[in-house]
């Protein structure tokens, strides 16, 4: 400067809210296209001066200071933008007049879309460039290209003015007027009181607990490619109508559109309450000058619409626009801030933007020397899933930006289409409640209200009874009853015996519609007892076994029997119970042998009730679901179950559970046969016994047991046609495990609540569960006659895709609950889809249809919780413990833990002063115990002071401490891989986060059904036990000693074993460069007890010499695994190195000509610039291990000493390696990173399994896709998972990637 | 997701159908074909209430019909 050079920068400036989010975003995308380019394009027609307009461009840049500002990140982290004092124009001229005419467009097109690839980099000035084509002597397009942080949309038509306002005076602008310069904005900016509009906006969005996303799972990725768009151009007279809508309520159109998006958003997201982005132009009035500015001023903030589905549209826009104004003077807040205040971070992924520029470039009406302006075009994108944009006109023009990664241009239309009847009805209906606005055509409804639903047989309603006198009268000697104490019945013996009590009960008061309680141990009578209530006019209504005796008798009271039926092994049961009615023992009562054993002909009606049954009541007493004789008998005559295959089905479901009316009717009315369990808890053992010796053919379990037994014993349903599940989130993994271990057996999935009767839906998970990208155990469709209805909050069915409450209507629909008038109107309801005065059941699960019109179970809508298959509402047990005196508040919830385990906890707020604490749960335990049923009472009783809420003054359930299991869980860590093993398999079974390697089973919470699943987890760890090592031993200090007396150095041998057993080939796991396979044990578990699984580690640990290169390790470790599998199909996994090792592998065995049935690559990719020589080894191996280098050493660099100390500290199996060993993993580290960067992979055929690690990735880092496809001639399947790339050996990845190998496994087993 | 019959501060009515059964129904909604309003515009628990009161024997009219009742 001193020189009298002028520096070439001008003015630093921070930059505007808007600008700091692109600054970040367009950073952040650096890999990929820059979706913040800006684009517009025009053709002029007439004579052209293009050294006039060029002086015009570049007198634009001249008066314009912020048009010449670069964009850079301080050291502080802030930014800034630096205003060059001159910067060249890039300017280019293409001439494309001597290409054949029908050429140019194409080729002008393709040259726009060049300009717009090509990405600006920020800290270069200028951030905009001209390109002037020449499409003929006559006709020139412009097309004008900026990066979106420089000017905003409103900005592009004063540029336009203003240009060509300058093309008159060829450069001159001497007399125009003086430009407001962009700092006066920013100073503006800077005086706001930011106080006064945090509190608007917080205001504005309280009571917001969650996001409004329409696509959740996008995730923060900048989208790759541009999006692609749909267009509408409203005819006049709606245009005007919404104008006139507008005008009408004192709104705005823009408030008008908003209240449109807002409107379908709710449809698409199955909310009332929902947020969106608007585009705001953001110039402040008060700045003089400011509609002149070219700049960006444009702001997004979040919009609230409360669509609540009785508000009219009136009301409802009235409200909008007064929201929306006194929001105005608090438009400069960035979006940010606003997101900030709410806690909640990113509020939405939709938004809208009214394009209302306050210029028309047809009327510009200026003489531009005979040039007229023609074809405006825009390109803007943002990088949100769905973006409206809507431009003002006699027409209305929409614009639908959606992002194509995320939806296909039907999906789009779709959208758009919905949007259309939305403001179709806000045009002309505004007395019209929001709830009955329809988003669905036509065709749409007929999908999801008919074609989706099942099949309408048009069969009469019958009664049990007389059904199942017609079976007796068809085949009398078939076997109707058999039980595994070697009772069988024929059908005519079994309809004596039920005819004689049926007498006996008449002759005790029972008639028609007269309800008997029943209490009796499984047997045939249960079936003949039930046969028989129904023959005397009665209703049966069994009483829960596990319910304490208060309960039992409140239960013969509230159902009015005048009899309780039993069976001798519960006479006990009920000796004393203070109950009015008569207790008869059906298989021992003098009387009974005497009675008549013909039907007592008693007239039936299918619309008579059959039984109650009871379930748990929010209120804090149970409820009795009334079912009647044509539920039971349309549930029997499904075609799904009406098949050979439920010829004999098994009877072990607890009577008071609505799987017994399947068990017991399904074979009876269709002329099977009955299979009774013996009394007691069923095992897999008893289980597969029983199959064999009653030859069964299908029975159902809740999915509780069905896990269990799926891992444990998945072959036990071999023999079985069909095996029914269901009543939680069935777990596909589970699923798969059996379908591949029964061949002939079918996995049926069902679905439904008691009210319904017992089943709703009924679908087959081989076909379902068939590719092995299904996540989900979905619901199928609705059996026959049924209807599941999937309804938003107006009770207007949802699009497919989208979450809503499931409705069920038609056969099976009960008649309510017992006495209670209000609670059984609130919840069967009427009909709007069916017959005139049909009812409909609210279930309060909440599901979503697919596109392929099947059903999905997503969550439940209220508190209702399903434990070991029991349906539970934990108002009863919270109002059972209010019912303490030393309780001032209780919540009780269902916690799952990590190992999928759920139990029932209860948070009790004690009265001051009161009880002792230290007795205060065993006493609850005691209290509650006498009050709800046993599956009821909670697992843990945890004492807080006060019991967490949110903002909104909720119940903060996730703010609820785990129940602690702490004290005794402590105890010291496991010491080697065995011990960890096993420490990890009792965590998993106790559902504990850790376990200590010296603390009993038994005071963890073990008992004698998860020592079998312990017994069953540690086999597929590897460790061998028995049940009676669990009891003898007891802590897994104990049962390690026992297992393994040899220790020397385990662990870190060449080939490790992770499980031997198992008869399929073996999956062989290569060692990161690390050097060690342990963490590859965590797959074990979900690979089936099958499956034999190994671990191949690094030489390292043995021998001093380093292996030269990935080649050289491939052919050193195929020699191992040829030892164990001397041939294919082989099964090859590898994490980061090791998966370019298990690649090689993989070609290599190809050239000698095996099969390799599995190859899968965790995160790994070739030729990757590693860049050893700068990287710091020892923080990314601490890393690798799941430690933050920065908590050994401060600054990040710790030495070898500090990290034995850490490794000695945390007590895990790592604690074994001595610091030889260490260095050798930490050299094997070093050589193996080498040796990634040098590798240059051969092709291989055939599949490759590939998982990303999506979390932390790089911009712009190789896809799998990118990395692997050109090599591979099959498919790359890449499976993302939501984890960093060294948390990959984590529990949650490794059962996400389990799930994906074992369907794999599965698919490619040997049959 | 507020579901529709279970809005505190949201009026109802009370429907009956040929069956002589009642159902709890939120004012915004269309009356379904079949059903009567028993019970104009009021609040939840008002609507309840009454329904507690006018169903006292929940058999379906056609079933006390063919019953002899």
């Amino acid at each position: 400067m001193g020189s009298g050079v002028k520096s070439q920068l001008e003015d630093i400036w921070s930059l505007s809210p808007l600008q700091q989010g692109l600054f970040f975003h367009a950073r952040y995308d650096s890999g990929g296209g820059d979706v913040y380019t800006a684009q517009i394009a025009f053709d002029m027609v007439g004579p052209l001066d293009t050294g006039a307009l060029r002086a015009a461009a570049e007198a634009l840049l001249r008066r314009h200071a912020n048009l010449r500002a670069g964009f850079r990140q301080r050291k502080d982290g802030s930014a800034v933008q630096v205003v060059h004092r001159r910067v060249r124009l890039p300017w280019t001229e293409t001439d494309l007049s001597d290409l054949p005419a029908e050429r140019r467009e194409d080729e002008a097109r393709l040259l726009a879309e060049a300009e717009r690839a090509r990405p600006f980099d920020l800290a270069r000035p200028p951030l905009l460039r001209f390109l002037l084509i020449k499409l003929a002597a006559d006709r020139h397009r412009m097309v004008f290209t900026n990066h979106h942080i420089l000017l905003d949309g409103w900005s592009t038509p004063v540029l336009q003015t203003e240009l060509f306002a300058l093309y008159l005076a060829k450069g001159d602008d001497t007399g125009m007027p003086r430009v407001t310069p962009y700092k006066n904005y920013l100073a503006w900016l800077a005086h706001q009181d930011r106080g006064a509009a945090e509190d608007a906006w917080r205001r504005a969005l309280a009571g917001l607990d969650e996001p409004t996303l329409v696509a959740p799972h996008a995730g923060d990725a900048p989208a790759a490619a541009p999006p692609d768009k749909v267009r509408r151009l409203l005819p006049e007279d709606l245009t005007a109508a919404l104008s006139a809508r507008a005008r009408a309520h004192g709104a705005t159109l823009s408030t008008v559109l908003q209240l449109a998006w807002g409107v379908l958003l709710a449809r698409l997201t199955g909310r009332t309450d929902v947020v969106f982005g608007a585009a705001v132009s953001g110039r402040p009035p008060e700045l003089p000058g400011v509609e002149q500015m070219i700049g960006l001023f444009i702001n997004t903030l979040p919009i609230r619409v409360r669509a609540r589905p009785g508000d009219t549209v009136a009301e409802a826009l009235t409200r909008l626009q007064r929201e929306q104004a006194d929001l105005m003077p608090h438009h400069h807040l960035g979006l940010t801030d606003i997101q900030r205040l709410t806690g909640i971070g990113s509020l939405f992924d939709t938004m809208t933007v009214l394009e209302n520029y306050p210029f028309d470039p047809d009327a510009a009406g200026t003489d531009l020397g005979g040039l007229t302006l023609h074809g405006v075009d825009g390109y803007d994108a943002s990088h949100y899933p769905l973006t409206l944009a809507a431009v003002p006109g006699r027409r209305l023009s929409l614009r639908l930006d959606y992002r194509t990664d995320l939806y296909t241009a039907r999906d789009a239309a779709r959208v758009m289409e919905r949007l259309l009847r939305v403001l179709e009805a806000i045009a002309h209906r505004p007395g019209t409640p929001l709830a009955r606005i329809d988003v669905l055509d036509d065709a749409e409804r007929g999908r999801v209200l008919r074609d989706w639903q099942g099949p309408a047989t048009a069969r009469p309603p019958q009664t049990v009874t007389g059904r199942f006198a017609r079976r007796t009268a068809e085949h009398p000697d078939a076997v109707a009853v058999r039980s595994a104490a070697g009772e069988t019945l024929t059908y005519a013996e079994l309809d004596a015996r039920a005819n004689r009590l049926a007498h006996r009960l008449a002759g005790l008061g029972v008639r028609r519609e007269t309800r008997v309680a029943m209490l009796l141990e499984r047997s045939a009578d249960v079936i003949a007892a039930s046969l028989a209530v129904l023959k005397a006019g009665g209703v049966f209504a069994p009483i829960h076994h596990g319910y304490p005796r208060d309960r039992m008798a409140w239960a013969v009271e509230e159902v009015d029997a005048p009899v309780l039926l039993v069976n001798t092994p519960m006479k006990d049961r009920v000796a004393g119970l203070d109950v009015g009615a008569r207790i008869l023992v059906v298989d021992d009562d003098p009387e009974l042998a005497a009675q008549p054993d013909t039907d007592p002909g008693v007239p039936a009606h299918p619309e008579q009730a059959a039984c109650v049954l009871f379930t748990s009541g929010s209120t804090g007493v149970p409820k009795g679901v009334v079912l009647r004789h044509r539920d039971i008998v349309a549930l029997a005559d499904d075609a799904r179950l009406r098949t050979p295959a439920h010829q004999r089905v098994l009877v072990h479901s607890p009577h008071a559970f609505d799987a017994s009316l399947y068990e017991m009717f399904t074979p009876l009315l269709n002329g099977g046969t009955s299979i009774v369990a013996p009394p007691g808890r069923l095992d897999a053992d008893t289980l597969e016994r029983l199959i064999a010796a009653e030859d069964v053919t299908a029975l159902f379990l809740t999915t509780t047991l069905f896990n269990l037994v799926a891992e444990e014993r998945p072959h036990a349903f071999a023999r079985l046609r069909q095996v029914l599940t269901g009543g939680e989130a069935g777990s596909p993994a589970a699923m798969r495990k059996v379908l591949a271990a029964c061949p002939d057996t079918e996995v049926g999935h069902v679905y439904g609540p008691t009210e319904a009767t017992t089943y709703t839906t009924v679908t087959g998970m081989r076909g379902a569960l068939a590719d092995p990208d299904e996540t989900a155990a979905v619901l199928g469709r609705p059996i026959d006659d049924m209807r599941v209805y999937v309804l938003d909050a107006g009770l207007r069915p949802v699009p497919p895709g989208v979450p809503g409450e499931a409705y069920i209507a038609g056969a099976g629909v009960g008649r309510g609950y017992l006495h209670r008038p209000a609670l059984t109107a609130e919840r069967f309801v009427a009909d709007p889809f069916g017959a005139p005065g049909d009812r409909m059941y609210r279930t309060g699960d909440l599901v979503r249809w697919r596109d392929d019109g099947t059903l999905e179970y997503l969550d439940r809508v209220d508190f209702q919780v399903k434990v070991r298959g029991f349906r539970i509402e934990p108002g009863e047990i919270e109002a059972a413990l209010a019912a303490h005196p030393a309780v001032a508040n209780a919540a009780v919830v269902a916690r799952q833990d990590a190992g999928g385990v759920k139990r029932l906890v209860a948070y009790v707020v004690p009265k001051d002063g009161g009880a002792d604490m230290a007795e205060l749960p065993a006493e609850l335990r005691r209290h509650t115990a006498e009050r709800v049923p046993e599956y009821m009472v909670p697992a843990a009783f945890v004492l807080l002071d006060t019991l967490p809420v949110n903002p909104n003054g909720k119940l903060d359930r996730d703010a609820l401490p785990a129940p602690g299991f702490d004290a005794a869980a402590g105890g010291r860590a496991p010491a080697t891989p065995d011990e960890e093993r096993l420490c990890e398999a009792f965590a998993q079974v106790l559902g504990l986060e850790r376990v200590g390697a010296d603390v009993s089973f038994f005071d963890l919470g073990g008992d004698s059904i998860t020592a079998l699943k312990l017994v069953a987890r540690a086999r597929e760890a590897g460790i061998e036990l028995t049940p009676r090592d669990v009891f003898t031993h007891q802590t897994v200090e104990a049962l390690t000693r026992r297992y393994a007396d040899d220790t020397g150095r385990l662990g870190f041998e060449v080939l490790l074993p992770l499980r031997t057993t198992g008869s399929r080939p073996p999956v062989f796991f290569v060692h990161p460069a690390g050097g060690l396979a342990w963490g590859y044990l965590r797959f074990c578990r979900h690979l089936g007890p099958d499956q034999p699984v190994y671990g191949l580690q690094a030489r390292a640990f043995t021998q001093a010499e380093l292996p030269g290169s990935v080649e050289e390790m491939a052919a050193d470790y195929l020699e191992q695994i040829r030892a164990v599998q001397p041939s294919g199909p082989y099964h090859l996994c590898g994490w980061s190195l090791g998966g370019l090792v298990a690649y090689e592998m993989a070609c290599r065995l190809q050239a000698a000509g095996e099969r390799v049935a599995l190859l899968a690559l965790l995160d790994a990719y070739h030729g990757q610039d590693l860049d050893s020589e700068r990287r710091d080894v020892l923080p990314e191996l601490l890393q690798a291990i799941g430690v933050d280098p920065r908590t050994v050493a401060p600054d990040g660099h710790p030495d070898i000493k500090q990290i034995m100390a850490l490794l000695a500290e945390r007590g895990d199996a790592l604690a074994t390696l001595d610091e030889d060993a260490l260095v050798n993993v930490y050299r094997n580290y070093e050589n193996g990173l080498r040796q990634a960067e040098a590798y240059r992979p051969g092709r291989f055929s055939g599949d490759l399994v590939f998982f990303t690690a999506r979390r932390g990735r790089p911009a712009g880092a190789p896809t799998a896709a990118a990395t692997w496809g050109p090599l591979v001639d099959g498919r790359v399947h890449d499976h993302p998972v939501d984890a960093e790339h060294h948390e990959l050996l984590e529990p949650g990845p490794v059962a996400e990637m389990g799930a994906v190998l074992a369907a794999r496994l599965a698919a490619t087993a040997p049959r | 997701m507020t579901n529709p019959f279970e809005d505190p501060d949201g009026t109802y009515l009370v429907l009956v159908n040929h069956e002589g059964q009642y159902s709890l129904w939120p004012s915004f909604a269309e009356v379904p074909a079949g059903w009567t309003v028993d019970k104009t515009e009021d609040t939840r628990q008002a609507c309840l209430d009454h329904i507690a009161e006018r169903w006292t024997d929940m058999r379906p009219r056609s079933l006390a019909e063919a019953m002899g009742d």
